[in-house]
């Protein structure tokens, strides 16, 4: 057994922790929020050092990498919130497997792709919508591309770049894609739970931090056992969660049938191991955590609408009581 | 990344299913998380252990020269995972074999580990490890057992509690105050005890599980040689630490779950969630997915430390996150487990007399107590991984008995 990232994708990881710590800083984030200026590193940055065709074939101008490859970098764009999210050049590039000329855009950065939940006719709200300008949805069990009126609501977390779409062309991608559909909507909540993973770790080491200085009662607030626990299950949610992210993202790569039991259980998961993370890191901070200034809400913010986001804890775990029924454990 | 044996460990399971396979005959099988008393079978468990050692699957990472197989924490591990998998139960030696062994091999004299350890691997002699205390649980070094020294003896007073195996063991290792003007873990000493001597105790208690797995026992002038002292006078906390450091070995975990499997609740979920009304389904479903959950993740980071000892690294202070992420599942499946049962919920046993669930329930507080409670393993993380300070302690430097622990 050799369950361990390769010495590949230990440096791939370093490389993109360099990138997204010198291209986010987390004002970039909170500038969203208050309305003034954009998500970092944006996605011309992201296609320009290639991570938006990480999982593109080459022949379609990709790196012709694994889920794997692109979850690793994922999860070092979460630890800043970075946007847009990884999630959707992970999504979109399963759904143009037969559309190479549009693989090859989403790659490049040329054509702003964002993937549409629900109904073409008015979508949920969907990832990286507010600002794309290709948009791609499943019309009945038709694989469709459009351009579309995009009506962005106030943001909960302003680095999602939510918005509701109502396609207003259509070109016909793929018929009876169902299934293409669910294996890219599996492969894009695998690249959540990655960037909630690392989003998770970096509010807990804020949490940390924190309490490693912070004296109260003559001594620092980390010391006490209630502190401490709260920080240690918060730090033992994410180490799990490292392990299923880990799991459903070889599963994308090398054993398709584990593919739903994996990516549902990792998407369950990260709901809950980053609420705790993020709820924890306010509570660690005491008052100052609560503050609109303080970075910690910028994690909060996030956690609370991931959670929601390509199925909720509730749908995940219903899937996976199912699919264990079923005969998924063996 | 790869979930595959390497062909090295291939060939070892392979090894380890034939001698299984060709023995079977010899060995005793248990269903799968059935609870063995090892009182009533205690010889089946003891001959049990014995071809295991004469085929050489016990003792595998034990040097050769103390009759070991001289092999890696990874064949252990897989020994491990392929007695499972055949419904071998737990050695009747485990703790021995995982515990007080290796304390031998690395603080006894070569008289003591030539006439204790071949014979603990054949489980010619049990034994058991005597360190908590009524007083002393989670902080050990408050022990109060005195040994005092008597020409070429040492004279043991005092009781030992929660001391597995200890009904059915020969000998034990045994951590005893042998000066109390010194600070709690200064004044400590070591030995070997043989649980036959006049003057030992052993009285089972009976857990609220039902079962009785473990003991308290009393010393009443109970008389040991010096030659039976593992370490020096006063260094017995330094021996209890390699006894405790092969605990966490032995139950850190490396991909087998703690309680009930995640494949016996998937199992038991498709027998019964049909039976329920279907508006408890839903909820059934969702108390079924999040104990799963649980239990891949806990199950999937034990891979991970298993690669770790496939890579020759050793368990670190992280392999405490082990068996917190294990217990937390055993709660979650235990719990979902019996939410199943429908209206046999409430009772101790199913309408057909299975008490499977019921019993798994009421095994899972101990989990969280037995080898480093929940929240020991909490400050172990808390202060060893994350890097935050310690409680403060008053009793660390002070005389033992100065801080009330004088009998």
């Amino acid at each position: 057994m050799n369950f361990d990232l390769s010495d590949d994708q230990r440096d791939a990881a370093a490389g993109a922790r360099e990138f997204f710590t010198g291209s986010v800083p987390l004002s970039a984030a909170r500038g969203a929020l208050d309305g003034d200026g954009a998500p970092a590193p944006g996605r011309k940055a992201l296609a320009d050092i290639g991570f938006l065709g990480i999982t593109v074939p080459e022949s379609a101008g990709g790196a012709g990498g694994s889920v794997l490859d692109l979850a690793v970098v994922a999860e070092q764009g979460g630890a800043v919130l970075a946007g847009p999210s990884l999630v959707t050049a992970a999504r979109a590039a399963v759904l143009l497997e037969g559309a190479p000329d549009l693989a090859a855009q989403l790659a490049d950065g040329s054509a702003a792709v964002a993937v549409l939940d629900g109904p073409p006719t008015g979508s949920a709200p969907s990832v990286d919508a507010a600002d794309a300008t290709l948009f791609l949805a499943l019309d009945g069990d038709t694989l469709v591309a459009g351009e579309g009126e995009v009506v962005p609501g106030r943001p909960l977390d302003a680095t999602r770049g939510l918005a509701r779409v109502r396609l207003t062309s259509r070109r016909v991608l793929a018929e009876d894609a169902g299934a293409l559909w669910a294996r890219a909507r599996r492969v894009g909540a695998v690249v959540m739970a990655a960037e909630d993973l690392g989003a998770a770790d970096r509010a807990v080491l804020m949490g940390v931090e924190y309490a490693r200085q912070r004296e109260a009662f003559g001594r620092v607030i980390g010391s006490y056992q209630a502190v401490k626990h709260m920080l240690v299950d918060a730090w033992v949610g994410v180490d799990q969660l490292r392990s299923l992210v880990w799991w459903a993202a070889w599963a994308a790569d090398s054993a398709p049938e584990e593919l739903p039991l994996a990516a549902a259980a990792a998407k369950a998961y990260a709901a809950e191991v980053f609420e705790r993370a993020a709820e924890t890191v306010v509570q660690v901070h005491g008052g100052i955590g609560f503050t609109w200034e303080h970075d910690a809400q910028l994690y909060w913010r996030r956690a609370k609408t991931d959670r929601l986001l390509l199925g909720d804890a509730a749908e995940h775990l219903d899937a996976v009581a199912r699919l264990a029924e079923a005969g998924a454990l063996g | 990344m790869d979930f595959d044996d390497t062909p090295d460990e291939a060939a070892y399971r392979e090894r380890v299913r034939t001698v299984l396979a060709d023995r079977a005959g010899d060995l005793l099988h248990v269903a799968p998380g059935e609870p063995v008393d090892a009182r009533s079978r205690e010889a089946d468990l003891r001959a049990t252990q014995r071809v295991l050692a004469e085929e050489g699957l016990v003792g595998v990472t034990w040097p050769r020269e103390y009759g070991g197989q001289g092999g890696t924490l990874v064949q252990q591990a897989i020994v491990a995972q392929e007695l499972a998998r055949a419904r071998v139960p737990t050695l009747i030696n485990h703790i021995g074999i995982g515990m007080c062994g290796p304390t031998v091999i690395a603080h006894g004299s070569d008289d003591q580990r030539s006439r204790y350890l071949a014979r603990l691997l054949r489980a010619d002699d049990v034994w058991c490890q005597l360190f908590s205390e009524p007083a002393s649980g989670s902080d050990l070094a408050a022990l109060r057992t005195s040994a005092v020294r008597d020409g070429e003896d040492w004279v043991v007073n005092g009781q030992k509690v929660w001391t597995t195996l200890a009904h059915v063991s020969d000998f034990g290792i045994l951590l005893t105050r042998t000066d109390p003007e010194r600070p709690k873990h200064a004044g400590l000493t070591m030995f070997v005890v043989d649980m036959h001597a006049p003057g030992v105790t052993v009285r089972p208690l009976r857990q609220m599980s039902g079962g009785a797995d473990f003991n308290e026992v009393f010393f009443d002038d109970v008389r040991i040689p010096d030659s039976e002292r593992l370490g020096e006078p006063g260094e017995g906390w330094r021996v209890a630490l390699t006894t405790l450091m092969n605990e966490r070995v032995a139950i850190g975990g490396a991909g087998s779950d703690i309680g009930q499997s995640a494949e016996s609740l998937a199992a038991h979920a498709r027998d019964r969630l049909p039976h329920l009304d279907p508006e408890r389904q839903a909820l059934a479903r969702q108390a079924v997915g999040r104990a799963l959950v649980a239990a891949l993740a806990a199950r999937y980071t034990g891979y991970r430390r298993f690669t770790t000892l496939s890579q020759g690294g050793v368990p670190g202070p992280e392999a405490s996150a082990g068996k917190l992420g294990g217990t937390a599942a055993a709660r979650l499946v235990a719990d979902a487990g019996v939410r199943l049962l429908g209206d046999d919920a409430v009772l101790g046993a199913t309408a057909d007399g299975d008490e499977t669930w019921q019993k798994a329930q009421a095994y899972v507080p101990g989990i969280a107590i037995a080898g480093g409670t929940d929240q020991v393993l909490r400050n172990i993380l808390g202060e060893r991984v994350l890097g935050l300070p310690a409680e403060p302690r008053t009793d660390k430097t002070a005389p033992f008995s100065s801080s009330g622990g004088r009998r």
